[in-house]
Parts: structure tokens; sequence; C-alpha cells
């Protein structure tokens, strides 16, 4: 907070347009975000097995801040090496241990410190964790039925998100997950996310297991949903295409101990994934990315 | 050409896993139990003399079934499978009722684990022998040693398996259930304990059968008089030399324990269609019992959230 900041607010000389993106040549300080701070990261230092053999610093000094845009929230990309930090840091927003707490610095959502887990920011995981012992609808609802909601209203919601998210009411809403693809069981989990409307979604490499074609079906169909809910979203991807098409802004991270190095601000999409993903300046976007990246990776 | 038959019928018949049909495997079992009562009347055919076992050994087949009617009338054999049937079944309840939620929460709660893993340690390993005697000390001659003998002998395994199975869930599933807003309660309720049930309801079965073979030691330490039960029968049979009984009795136990086995695993199949398939009957059953009791908690606990999920606003302007 004290050391002097490097622009002023909106300064373009030190930024450049690549594409698509727009690089800022730092990652911007609390300062010069006008509006209100959904999610705020001060000096965040992360160090596993404090005090044993294993001692690790995952994440050092991680300083970032992203905007409260009413009516919208912004989709942030997180990009980096493999084991640079990035779930690191998406579970300390959720407040999921072990990475929460935070060994230094403060975690803050709304200007809060962050305490504990809460569906206000809601989370959905590679790994496929539906319910197995609940069915499609029941897995749908379950952050309601948490919050005590009479049944009929939740299952009338549950049956509209899970028509939302593609699948069908008739046939799926019945079935155990075990009966459903690796694709349907994630427009499960992402339904049964954002059935909770949490201001937050965290979203961590949600799409990694699918086939590259079920997956840009489902960058379409987040993109529609997510103008829908309205919230500041978190999306972990090693695929940097995802990350342009997706993102109104990406962090790149460096590695060990992990931190953010940059920060780019992306045009929204405005045409479906796999038509977006042929233009040039979307190209260009991404190749300047996978030129960073691989400097990051080559001299950690 | 030979060889090629070979293959073709090494292939069709012993594929490595492949599953048998039904009907098969009835077949190969029912061909199992042909092929013993073969041997069996082989080794005691003939005169008694000349019989390649001996009748104080082995009485022959038709002996032995020629027994049966003894059993079934003058011996009370449904009443002496009953008395032992609810013996076990009371004394297993009893481990169920204690064991599974001090499992439960010893699986949730480490700190409990290890507050609890000398008693689990100790009551795996107690010597069952000299735990009977000290039952009949304590509870006296009658039903109760040997319920809670039952009781003694599987509590500590009811306690471990069911801290074991809910320390398998993977802890994925608690962090998806805290991020869609559970509650620590509801976390174990609805995502660790229904997890982990499958997996505690079958190695409860398998404990089951054990325990049953458990109430045939104690039931055949004679104090009182007639305490029924069919380890009492063997003891009695043993005592006036009846060997064909004795045989027969060693017959009846597996198929007693066949029948309850199945019926525990028709119970199984209903409780979990996630894992069995099936249209799981006892699962909707609980769930309509555990309707009203919902109902109340909705209407206790819920208030229409201000900025949270309604129809109207997840579908955006109509
Ligand atoms: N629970 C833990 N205990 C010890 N070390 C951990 C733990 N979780 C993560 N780490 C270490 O911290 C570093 C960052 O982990 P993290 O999972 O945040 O990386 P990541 O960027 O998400 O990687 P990936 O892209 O492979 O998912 C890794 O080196 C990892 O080994
Ligand atoms: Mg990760």
């Amino acid at each position: 907070m004290s050391q002097p900041l490097p622009a002023s607010p909106g300064t373009a000389s030190h930024e450049h347009v690549v594409g698509m993106g727009t690089v800022l040549d730092h990652v911007r300080t609390p300062r010069e975000v006008l509006r209100p701070h959904i999610v705020e990261f001060r000096n965040v230092t992360k160090t596993y097995n404090v005090g044993k053999a294993e001692e690790f610093t995952a994440i050092r000094d991680v300083n970032f801040v992203v905007e409260d845009i009413a009516d919208k929230g912004e989709f942030i990309c997180v990009l980096g090496p493999s084991g640079c930090g990035k779930s690191t840091i998406l579970r300390l927003i959720a407040g999921l241990e072990p990475q929460y707490p935070a060994t230094g610095g403060d975690v803050l959502v709304l200007g809060k410190p962050v305490i504990g887990s809460g569906s206000d920011r809601g989370m959905v995981f590679q790994d496929y964790t539906s319910f197995d012992h609940r069915t499609v609808l029941e897995n749908v609802t379950f952050g309601l039925e948490c919050l005590h909601m009479p049944r009929k209203q939740r299952d009338e919601l549950g049956r509209e998100w899970i028509q939302k998210m593609g699948l069908n009411v008739e046939n799926d809403a019945q079935k155990y997950p075990h009966e459903l693809s690796g694709g349907m069981r994630q427009r499960v989990a992402i339904a049964r996310t954002l059935a909770l409307k949490p201001r937050i979604i965290l979203m961590d490499e949600p799409f990694g297991a699918l086939d590259p074609l079920t997956r840009l079906n489902m960058q379409d169909l987040l993109v529609k949903l997510w103008k829908e809910v309205q919230a500041t979203v978190f999306f972990i991807t090693h695929s940097i295409e995802e990350a342009v098409f997706l993102g109104d802004r990406v962090y790149l991270m460096s590695n060990s101990p992990g931190t953010i190095t940059e920060e780019l601000k992306i045009e929204p999409a405005n045409r479906p994934a796999h038509e977006m993903q042929r233009q040039p300046e979307f190209l260009e976007a991404v190749y300047y990315i996978r030129d960073k990246i691989t400097k990051l990776e080559s001299n950690p | 050409m030979n060889s090629t038959f070979l293959n073709r019928l090494s292939h069709n018949w012993l594929t490595l896993r492949k599953p048998v049909s039904r009907l098969q495997a009835i077949g190969l079992g029912v061909a199992c139990v042909l092929v013993c009562l073969a041997g069996w009347w082989f080794l005691t055919r003939g005169a008694y003399e000349s019989r390649i076992v001996g009748p104080l050994t082995l009485p022959s087949p038709a002996e032995t079934f020629g027994k049966f009617p003894e059993l079934w009338n003058d011996f009370a054999l449904t009443r002496n499978v009953l008395v032992t049937l609810r013996r076990v079944s009371i004394g297993f309840a009893l481990a169920l009722i204690v064991g599974v939620p001090i499992g439960v929460t010893a699986g949730c709660f480490p700190r409990v684990h290890a507050f609890l893993s000398p008693l689990i340690m100790l009551g795996r390993n107690v010597p069952l022998a000299a735990v009977l005697p000290l039952m009949i000390f304590i509870f006296g001659a009658g039903e109760k040693n040997k319920v809670m003998f039952i009781f003694v002998a599987s509590v500590a395994f009811v306690i471990s398996d069911a801290a074991r199975a809910i320390m398998d869930v993977s802890a994925r599933y608690i962090d998806t259930a805290y991020t869609l807003g559970a509650s620590r309660w509801q976390t174990i309720t609805k995502v660790l304990v229904p997890l982990a049930a499958p997996t505690i309801f079958s190695a409860c079965r398998q404990m089951f059968g054990l325990a049953f073979g458990y109430i045939m030691l104690a039931e055949s330490i004679k104090i009182a008089d007639d305490v029924g039960g069919l380890g009492y029968q063997i003891q009695i049979f043993q005592r006036r030399g009846f060997r064909e009984h004795i045989y027969l009795i060693i017959l009846v136990i597996p198929m007693v324990a066949l029948v309850i086995d199945q019926v525990l695993a028709w119970v199984q199949r209903q409780l979990f269609p996630h894992v069995y398939g099936g249209d799981g009957v006892l699962r909707s059953l609980v769930r309509v019992t555990l309707i009203p009791w919902e109902n109340m908690k909705s209407r206790a606990f819920y208030r229409t959230p201000t900025s949270l999920p309604s129809v109207a606003t997840a579908e955006g302007p109509k």
C-alpha cells in the first residue's frame, strides 16, 4: 500500500493491445478501481505444512482486486503453469481447508475477510462431485434443500435449471449420476451451483475432463447462463482458448511460489465458441498468452 | 483339430471374469451339491462293515435324511431355529444401534476416533472364549448373556467398519457440500452418511453371518435347563450320540443363513438403487416417511430470501 503507484488510473501508455486483449503492464491495485471490490487479495501467502519437513510455500504475496460490476459481474480466467497455485487461490476464496486459512495476508470478499465456506461462493470442481446417492433433480436442489426450501418449490426450480443446462427434464431428472456422461455430470454440477444464485462462482477446470466438442458447447452454455445469473466468475483452465473466449479479464500466474504476473483485459465474446475461436484477433491474443506462459514455464 | 476344440471350450467357459447367467450360476451350484452328495453316498454305501467310512464317523445320506422328521417334530426344529435367530438378531441389532452412530461420529471427527481407538482395538481382539464365562457372571445364565455375547462380539467391528466407511468418502464431497451452503450437520446427514451407507450395510451383512456362528458357541454352554436354540441342540445330540441329527443341523444352518442373506441382499438392493440398480422401493419408502419431518423443518426455518432464487428472476424478464 505504501509504494508509489506505477501509473495513474486509465493511463493508456502503459497498456498495449494484442488482438482481442489489452495487456496492463501490472496487476491493478485497489486504488485504480473505482467500484467496490467483490474480491480482493492483499499480500496473500499460503504455506502448506508449516513447521514440518515438507513445508512448502505455494503462493507468495498475491495481490489483486476484482470490481463488483453491478448487474453483470466479471468473468475472470486464471492461467498458469501446473502447480503454480491456481487452485490454492480459488479455494482460499471458497474458504475450504486446508488452503483456508491463508498463512499471511487478507482474503476479502465484499470488503470482509473470508471466514469459512458458504453458498455465496459456489464452486464447480474438475472431478465429478455429483452426490452418487441422489438423483439428478436431488443433486440440483441440494443447496435449496439445505436452505429448507419447501419441496415443491425447490423441485420446480430444480427442473427449470435442469432444462436450462440442456438436460432433458423428463428423462434425466430421475437418473443417478452413474448413469450420466461426464458432460452431463458437469451440467448437473453447474446447475446445482447456479440454482443458489451465488454472487461469486469459482470454477476449477470444470471442463478439463471433457472432450473438445462437448467443451465448446459447455463454453457457449456457460456464457449464456453467466449473463443471466450476473455473478463474478473465477475460472481456472489450462486452455488458453477457453480463457480468452470466456474471460473479461485474464490473470497470468508464475511458478513457485506462485504469484500473479500479468493482467489482461479481454473483449467480451460475441459469437459462438467455434466461430469466435477462429478470428485473427482472438488468435493473436491466444498466441501472446501462449508465448508468455511458455516463458514462465521455461525459466521459473 | 482337437486343440482348436479345447481352445474354443476354454474360451467359452473360462473367459477371465466373464459374468455367468443366473440360470447357469444356479445350475452350477446345484451340480456342486449333487457332486458332494454323490461323494457322500459313495463313501458310506453298503453294509456297515464294508463302508469306506464307518457309520460312527459319517452316517449315509439315507440314514441322515431319514432322521429329519424326528428332528422336525420331536426336537422342534423350527422353534429352535427361531430361538437362535431371535438371539442373534437382538444382539446384533443392539450392536448396530450403538455401533453405527458411534462409528459415524468417529469417522467424522478424528479426535473422537483417536479417543475411542483403544476400546475398538480391545473389542476387535477380545478372546471370545474368555468373554463367554464373563457374560454368564454378569448377566446370568438366561437369554441376556447370549444376546450380550453377540453384542460384545460384534459391536467393535460395527464401530470400526462404520468409521472406516465414513473416512473413505472422498473429501471432495465435503467441499462440494460446504460450497453449496450445507452446514456441518447437513453434510453429515445428507452427504457423508448416505454415501457411506452402502459400504456400512454390506460390512454388517457379512458380520451378521459371523454372529450367527458365534451364537452357536454361546448356546452350547449348558447351564440352565432347556435353553433352546440350535447350539444347545447340537450339545444334546452330541451327548446322546445322535450323529445324524448333528449332520442335519450342520446342513440346516447354512440354509437358514442363505435365506437371511438373501433377504438382506434384497433390502440392500432396494435401499441403494444407485449402487445396485433397480427401482429402490425401500429408498422411496424412507424418503416418503421423511417428508413430514422435512416439511416441518421448511415451515420452521425457511424464509423466502430477497436475493435468492425465485423462479421469476432465474428466468430473467419475461
Ligand atoms: N494440501 C496440500 N498440501 C501440500 N502441498 C500442496 C497442497 N495443495 C497444493 N499443494 C502444493 O501447492 C502447489 C500449488 O498447488 P495448486 O493445487 O494450487 O496448483 P494449481 O495451479 O492448481 O495446479 P494444477 O494446474 O496442476 O491444478 C503445488 O506445488 C502443490 O504441490
Ligand atoms: Mg488445480
